[in-house]
């Protein structure tokens, strides 16, 4: 039988915003150095020309980055005790430019749980859509947390 | 950059070695609004939070990583998804090995689609990071 799960079922439906982020050079820049990205593409202009880009370009990562800049609200999931990021997932739309201003909005996806070895563990997806100033969607970006009996 | 024809099933991207370095997550956690000290900067919190190997490696850290072995492979603008499941804390200053092999080819909407598996591994075996990718590459 399906496991009753106890939540705030009313956050459904309801986007939280965030933004603009300023997606500077200097942006990129951290961006790269914290993961030691060295793709041309990502570092200058003449890279990412040379790759067929109008100009220099994010890391396909960056949304992920700055995803967690969006201020979610509690799911008051009552289940476990601790709650862990179990999983990303981004699908990157379009490319993000040196320059760009992106908006957020999450969304909660998903609240379900999974038994297995382990034991049972309650998964609580957000899904956020970026989109840049001129309204196109950027990228998709999921996390997944999990509750842990 | 390969070309979709020139790739075949089971074929393998990487791998390649990486470490994350203490400065190299203190310098993320910065990046990414999260300033220690935390479970990923400070050995006392990570201990209280149950992490016994010392600090962890933030899961989008480990992401970022596996993205840069899709796209010095495709190519910057290769991904089309990346799902990833973080299946254990990864420690800071370890050899990580990184791979992906490859599951399916289709061609679809107009796009060569390169589907794999992709995983983080430790020197002991360990299955850090796990998940799918799809990365589209361009025919001759």
């Amino acid at each position: 039988m399906a496991m009753e799960l106890e939540y705030d079922r009313s956050l459904y439906g309801i986007e939280h915003k965030a933004g603009p982020f300023e997606i500077s050079n200097e942006t990129i820049d951290r961006a790269n150095s914290s993961t030691g990205e060295a793709g041309a593409a990502f570092l200058s202009d003449e890279g990412a020309i040379a790759a067929g880009y109008k100009g220099r370009i994010a890391p396909p990562t960056l949304c992920c980055i700055l995803v967690r800049q969006v201020a979610l609200p509690d799911v008051k999931v009552k289940f476990g005790k601790t709650s862990m990021h179990a999983g990303q997932r981004v699908e990157p739309k379009a490319p993000v430019y040196a320059g760009d201003q992106l908006t957020a909005s999450s969304h909660l996806k998903d609240v379900y749980a999974k038994t297995g070895r382990s034991g049972t563990m309650v998964f609580v997806v957000w899904e956020t859509t970026f989109s840049n100033q001129n309204g196109e969607v950027v990228a998709e970006v999921q996390e997944s947390f999990a509750r842990r009996e | 950059m390969p070309y979709y024809d020139e790739v075949e099933l089971g074929d393998e991207i990487g791998p390649v070695e990486k470490v994350a370095t203490d400065d190299e997550v203190s310098n993320f956690c910065d990046v990414w609004g999260t300033p220690g000290p935390n479970r990923f900067t400070d050995a006392e919190t990570a201990a209280k939070s149950g992490m016994k190997g010392g600090p962890i490696v933030p899961g989008i850290m480990t992401m970022a990583m596996m993205a840069q072995l899709l796209t010095d492979w495709g190519g910057p603008g290769s991904i089309k998804d990346l799902d990833l499941v973080f299946r254990q804390p990864v420690p800071h200053n370890r050899a990580l090995t990184l791979a992906a092999t490859i599951t399916d080819l289709r061609e679809e909407d107009g796009e060569s689609l390169v589907e794999c598996d992709i995983l983080m591994t430790g020197t002991e075996g360990e299955r850090y990071v796990g998940g799918k990718a799809i990365v589209t590459l361009q025919s001759h």
